[in-house]
């Protein structure tokens, strides 16, 4: 499988796209990691940030080889929703994940539309 | 100052906006885009709270002048550690700014962000801030970059709240006797906080005892009781002859051998047994006329209001109505 | 028969037909088997689909929870994120890939794993806030525990869907093209070595009677012959062979003996 190519042991890290909330009490649990290169895991958007920032963001996350898992607040997967939803590759394993103030909707889960097209035959 | 009476059934923060507009608030968020956030509420309220602030602050004299620009340093204090964190982090402070608490701006803080190392940070801040006195009491440029930065905080409000301690005391008499009061509570609290929340942390008991604001009704004895505190028992222990605070921690069910998670719990309810007494110290100096402590405790209970404000929207937005009236009433 | 559908290009030889018929019977074998594979995967798939619908929505309670948890700490301790977003250093809560294996296929599965000195934010909040910093920070690494749980069943679910697609890919393509093919094949090889066969039995049929036909002509030009022979007075010998005949087949050995020879 293509997917499964590069060796899922050295992925360790969890990274997240979220709000400020969503992303502090992750950075609380101690997901956060700063690497050599000052690199970040993780990236807090608000109305301001723009979509071109997050997409970047996205595709960065998605593409490092040490990320097992990427969170995205749901509300901003809504804003890249084409790319997320083109997004199947099995690693980095792509998580919506609801926030404060944007309940969690399993009807716009790219994941769970899968699912739910799945069982429905 | 509203006692927050209104329906707690809103629904909505636009409901919330609704009763709001009804009280003291006013209309302080008829300009806000929908759908507000709480973040929203609680930087509009807040502003209002500046505000009124300011419109006190130029309308005094001396010395009721500088007893407010007083109040303001203890906000100054979180601004500069804010940049400073920012410094040592190397990012652009000028964003900073924004997030810098509105009572704690001075005219010469976008100067400290000019600085781009801790050392430079040290010395704009020797030369520009009023909190020049409390850094170089207690930290050298060096102990900017070692420490780390929340004992710095604590070490700066230990000087602060000294400082302010024995300005009020040159106020005249009322004046004076309540501060006295709120202040030790404030010191007190700040001590027994530190030594709870220190447990089990890298925080080594002299570096603990240093933190210890050496006013308040704990000071000294208490003080060396709690510098050799490692448990919540050996705090209680050390509370022991203050009744007040004997209460709290009763109150807020602390028992001798508390198990691990009962402990937790029980700290959060002793925070707001703080809180609690925080608020009636601040009403009980309403009480007394011909005396600054009053603008104090309104900036205090105001601040409380805010927070409780912010909490009600929290709940409502995150639909835990159950959970809505676990605030500190103000009046 | 042949040619009535796709067949393999294979000349018709009794050595392919023994090739090909070993084929049908090891793609058959190996349809069984995916098939099988196929049923097994879809087995677990089912299960982990119903899981992973389960836990979404577990989800986003859980998280409900935190982020309340989190507006308890800005209540008590103030605005906290830019302080904790600065104190990032290193991940002290990171994940572990195993793996496990169903039907032969890798399934990984990550395992939260949180550093024994995770200490980073034990300061923080110290004058105010501090427990409720830290009770907030349990919940979101149980929270997080779940994210890490819902994460590995939902790669499960994508590698295993994908692995089923092109299982049933596979037995599709063995059921619908190559077992017909190879049926086709040996169908024609089978056709055209009886029509060989015929031909072949036809061949023989026709030289056998080609040559009986010689044979009696020789032998009436023999007979013929020798009737001329005797006529004119000859003795007709029959063929006996090398050594043959009355005086042939003396044993040289026993001719006689030798004096030299002493025994």
């Amino acid at each position: 499988m293509s997917t499964t190519t590069s060796n899922p042991k050295d992925r360790t890290l969890l990274a997240v796209i979220g709000d400020e909330d969503s992303v502090t009490g992750l950075l609380l649990a101690g997901i956060g990691h700063i690497d050599q290169n000052q690199k970040k895991n993780f990236l807090i958007v608000d109305p301001k940030t723009q979509t071109s920032v997050i997409e970047s963001a996205f595709q960065d996350f998605t593409e490092r080889k040490d990320v097992a898992i990427l969170l995205i607040n749901q509300h901003v997967a809504e804003r890249i929703r084409p790319t997320v939803d083109r997004y199947q590759a099995a690693f980095p394993a792509l998580l919506e994940i609801p926030s404060k103030e944007h309940p969690y909707d399993p009807a716009k889960d790219s994941v769970l539309k899968r699912v739910q097209k799945l069982r429905g035959d | 100052m509203e006692a927050l009476g209104f329906n707690m059934s809103a629904g909505f923060l636009e409901d919330f906006r609704l009763q709001l507009s009804s009280t003291d608030y006013g209309n302080f968020l008829a300009n806000e885009p929908l759908p507000l956030s709480t973040a929203t509420i609680a930087d509009k309220a807040t502003e209002k709270l500046v505000s009124e602030f300011h419109y006190i602050r130029t309308n005094a004299v001396e010395p009721l002048a500088t007893f407010m620009d007083y109040i303001t340093y203890a906000y100054m204090i979180d601004n500069v550690i804010l940049l400073t964190l920012g410094t040592l982090h190397e990012r652009d402070t000028h964003e900073l700014l924004e997030r810098c608490h509105p009572l704690g701006v001075f005219d010469t803080m976008p100067a400290l962000c000019v600085a781009t190392n801790v050392e430079e940070l040290y010395h704009s801040v020797l030369v520009e801030t009023p909190l020049a006195p409390y850094f170089r009491d207690c930290l050298s440029a060096q102990d900017l970059d070692d420490l780390n930065i929340e004992i710095i905080r604590n070490s700066l409000y230990k000087s602060y709240l000294e400082d302010f301690h024995r300005f009020c005391q040159t106020l005249p008499a009322p004046t004076s006797e309540i501060m006295t009061r709120i202040l030790a509570f404030e010191a007190d609290r700040r001590t027994l906080n530190i030594t709870i929340n220190s447990f089990g942390t890298e925080l080594s008991k002299d570096q603990r005892a240093r933190l210890f604001p050496t006013i308040g009704r704990l000071y000294p004895e208490g003080n060396n009781a709690l510098a050799r505190a490692d448990d919540v028992d050996a705090v209680i222990a050390a509370v022991d002859h203050i009744a007040e605070y004997k209460t709290f921690f009763d109150k807020a069910g602390v028992s001798s051998g508390g198990a691990g998670t009962g402990a937790e719990e029980a700290s959060s309810s002793l925070e707001d047994e703080f809180f609690k007494h925080d608020v009636e110290l601040n009403k009980q100096s309403f009480l007394q006329q011909f005396q600054y402590s009053v603008f104090y405790s309104l900036i205090k209970l105001k601040e409380q209001e805010v927070r409780n404000l912010t909490w009600i929207a929290e709940c409502i937005a995150q639909d835990a109505k159950d959970r809505v009236n676990d605030y500190i009433p103000v009046f | 028969m042949s040619g009535t559908g796709p067949r393999e290009a294979v000349f018709p030889t009794r050595m392919n037909l023994t090739l090909t018929k070993t084929r049908l019977k090891g793609a058959q074998t190996g349809h069984s088997l995916l098939a099988k594979k196929r049923d097994a995967l879809t087995t677990r798939f089912r299960t982990i689909l119903k899981k992973v619908d389960e836990a979404k929505r577990l989800m986003g309670r859980v998280l409900q929870l935190a982020s309340f948890s989190l507006a308890e700490v800005t209540y008590t301790a103030g605005d906290i994120g830019y302080q904790v977003q600065e104190s990032v250093r290193k991940a002290s809560y990171t994940v572990q890939a195993k793996q496990e294996n169903v039907s032969g296929v890798v399934l990984p599965a990550f395992d939260g794993v949180r550093s024994k000195d995770a200490s980073d934010f034990n300061l923080t909040g110290l004058s105010r806030g501090g427990q409720q910093i830290q009770k907030c920070r349990d919940t979101y690494v149980k929270a997080v525990g779940t994210l890490v749980e819902l994460a590995s069943l939902q790669t499960a679910f994508t590698i295993l869907d994908e692995v089923i697609r092109a299982t049933n890919r596979r037995v599709n393509a063995i059921e619908h093209v190559v077992i017909p093919k190879l049926d086709n094949t040996i169908k024609y090889i089978n056709s055209e070595l009886d029509e060989m066969d015929r031909e072949e039995f036809f061949r023989l049929k026709k030289v056998q009677g080609k040559k009986k036909r010689d044979a009696e002509k020789n032998d009436e030009t023999r007979q013929g012959q020798n009737e001329d022979f005797r006529a004119q007075g000859g003795e007709v010998h029959r063929d006996e062979g090398i050594g043959g005949g009355v005086a042939g087949g003396a044993d040289m050995l026993d001719e006689g003996k030798d004096e030299d020879v002493i025994f």
